[in-house]
């Protein structure tokens, strides 16, 4: 009774926070933008979040993580709107919601799928967020029993994680790892003092930026590479009018919602997690469970129902690990710890203790983010049709723009923009030799922190690195990244894998 | 004798022996320390020198794992775009947001290859506008509108 009565109080902590008017105002114009951005054919979520990162600096931390999380949804709906109505999948996870939402809209029930999208993704946050708050204090009360040598164990888990996950070959997606925790050490060492690979330039002394990094290689490579490509964008008309799902439908969905959102929620919480692995796990479940399984890919309403809601619980109990243990599971969620050490927050336990407004503001606007777009995007899904008329040429010079001056915002300096341009090449090459950026842009933020680690357990351990396996929860945490690794290479799951991604 | 190069494998694993040599160079001047007490250059050899020995190991394989060629590039999208970048942090300083804006928008505008003149110039007069509108007036941030 007492962890519900405290679950209670601190849901209202939150919401106390999350719904002054101008905070419902920051998550309502992150969502709306979010979505604007993230309709654009071609754009990820997560280079969404990437490019519209920095104008959410110059707001106090509640309210900058707030439209954080409001462009998060916002990014992630819009990914699926384009995935509908153009059959172009922004990212993974709405790959699957491509199968049968495209066949939907083909004969002419686009609506009810754009619809339903929503709805489940909206179910799906609803439970995503109560699960996120009684988890929490558990995963806090487990976190503090976490010394140096169990969090690099932990962090090496999450970086093997974010390799199984990764596109293409995952020996690249290593390099990449090991490539972005050694960049993450340029800059001044925390315990000497001393600046370290900065060759000299006064303006790394604080490290290689997060921001020019995350836009140069999400924002500005990306389209630098979809230009050239041919682009199919053939989109369907919408007609307005027959919007909503009939409740025969609906009906018929719930209980393929609730089955993804179990599954989503789950798989979410593990290292190197989240959206894309919940969303295909979800559409396989539901395609096994279902009478006449023919039906999918022929534009069954389940099939968007279930990856939509199990890419959206995935996504939100994503954040578990970050809030709690510190740590980022995926690409996205490491952008967000970018975002938050700029607003000077060192995600971890501390913060649910120290700042207990803000831990539980952040959980409570993940909600509001939802409600926002079920109230925001199905009424102005004309606006998002008439946005994808507007020919891509028109598009991306302004998207550039932005990137540059988004860029030069979070720091006020030049340089970082010379940065982006550098990453944004690196970007390109990475992306023609078929490497990955997630797996790096994942090391980049847990390099320092890493090394932290590594460095006081070995310290701790008079430099013997049995520490590592002999203490329980880190051998354990260890044994599992072992395992991940056994499954990567077994070819059963190989291909597999292959054919997923 | 013919070859089977991987191209696109082996330009990676040249990248990683590169990057490592290069962090391994600016690295050679901190303190490595001892396992128990690291010094601040400990971690940073330590990845240089396993990014170098991963990268060799990637690239002995890229060079009989089957004849790949490198994707092609498309120049005109990626240099105009990269060149508009630039363009951006050269004039910045001097000529304020609005006119930077305006050729941003006018350079990244040719990358497309439908582009039409027209259409691009009142795209940036309005772009420009709005960056500056909402970054300046709206937002309040300290960047210089016009060159004077």
């Amino acid at each position: 009774m007492d962890l519900i009565a405290n679950l209670f109080a601190n849901l209202a902590t939150g919401f106390s926070v999350a719904l002054t008017p101008a905070n419902i105002g920051f998550c309502f114009m992150g969502a709306l933008i979010g979505t604007l951005v993230g309709v654009l054919p071609g754009i990820a979520p997560i280079t969404t979040i990437a490019i519209l990162l920095p104008f959410t600096f110059t707001l106090p931390p509640s309210s900058s993580l707030i439209m954080l999380a409001g462009i998060f949804y916002g990014a992630q709906y819009g990914g699926s709107t384009t995935a509908i109505l153009v059959n172009v999948p922004g990212e993974s996870s709405s790959i699957v919601t491509c199968l049968d939402g495209h066949q939907m809209a083909k004969k002419g029930r686009a609506g009810p799928a754009l619809a339903i999208a929503a709805i489940a993704s909206f179910v799906a946050g609803t439970i995503a967020t109560i699960v996120i708050a009684t988890a929490s204090a558990p995963m806090t009360w487990l976190a503090l029993k976490f010394n140096a040598a169990e969090y690099f164990s932990l962090m090496v888990l999450g970086l093997t994680g974010s390799v199984v996950l990764a596109h293409g070959a995952p020996e690249k997606a290593v390099a990449m790892v090991l490539v972005g925790l050694l960049l993450g050490l340029v800059g001044i060492d925390v315990n000497s003092g001393s600046p370290r690979m900065t060759m000299d330039l006064m303006d790394l002394g604080d490290g290689i930026g997060f921001v020019p990094i995350a836009i140069g290689m999400f924002g500005i490579a990306e389209l630098a590479v979809t230009l050239g490509k041919p682009q199919d964008r053939s989109l369907l008309a919408v007609k307005l009018r027959d919007l909503w799902p009939s409740w025969a439908e609906i009906r018929q969905c719930i209980p393929a919602m609730l089955r993804g959102t179990t599954l989503g929620s789950v798989l979410g919480v593990l290292p190197g997690g989240g959206a894309a692995l919940s969303s295909f796990a979800a559409y396989a479940l539901e395609k096994k469970m279902s009478k006449n399984p023919e039906r999918f890919g022929r534009g069954a309403i389940e099939g968007v129902a279930a990856p939509e809601a199990a890419n959206n619980a995935g996504a939100q109990t994503s954040f578990i690990p970050l809030l709690t243990l510190g740590i980022p599971g995926n690409a996205i969620m490491a952008l967000m710890v970018g975002a938050m050490m700029i607003q000077g927050i060192q995600p971890g336990p501390q913060v649910m203790i120290n700042q207990p407004d803000l831990f539980w503001g952040v959980i409570t606007s993940m909600w509001l983010g939802n409600a926002m777009l079920v109230v925001l995007n199905l009424p102005l899904i004309g606006v998002w049709v008439a946005l994808l008329r507007v020919p891509f040429r028109l598009l991306f010079p302004a998207i550039v723009l932005f990137c540059c001056i988004g860029t030069y915002t979070a720091n006020n300096t030049v340089f970082d923009i010379w940065v982006m341009l550098v990453f944004s090449g690196l970007g390109v090459f990475f992306y023609k030799v078929g490497a990955e950026p997630a797996p790096f842009v994942l090391g980049f933020v847990l390099g320092p922190l890493m090394e932290e680690n590594f460095r006081r357990a070995m310290y701790i351990s008079r430099g013997s690195s049995m520490t590592f396996v002999e203490r329980p929860i880190s051998a354990f945490l260890l044994l599992l990244t072992v395992a991940l690794f056994v499954v990567l290479v077994l070819p059963a799951i190989r291909a597999k894998r292959e054919e997923v991604f | 004798m013919t070859l089977r190069i991987n191209t696109p494998d082996l330009a990676f694993a040249v990248f990683l022996i590169a990057l490592g040599a290069l962090a391994l160079a600016l690295a050679s001047p901190l303190a490595v320390g001892t396992a128990a007490a690291m010094g601040p250059g400990y971690v940073p050899r330590g990845l240089a020198i396993l990014i170098m020995v991963y990268g060799a190991v990637l690239g002995v394989r890229a060079l009989f794992s089957g004849r790949t060629a490198m994707p092609a590039i498309e120049w005109r999208p990626l240099l105009l775009i990269f060149g508009a970048v630039a363009l951006f942090a050269l004039l910045l300083p001097f000529a304020g947001l609005a006119l930077t804006s305006f050729a941003l928008v006018i350079c990244a505008g040719f990358a497309a290859y439908d582009v039409r003149f027209r259409e691009n110039a009142i795209a940036a007069v309005i772009l420009a506008a709005f960056a500056v509108v909402l970054f300046v007036m709206a937002l309040g941030l300290p960047i210089q509108v016009w060159p004077w």
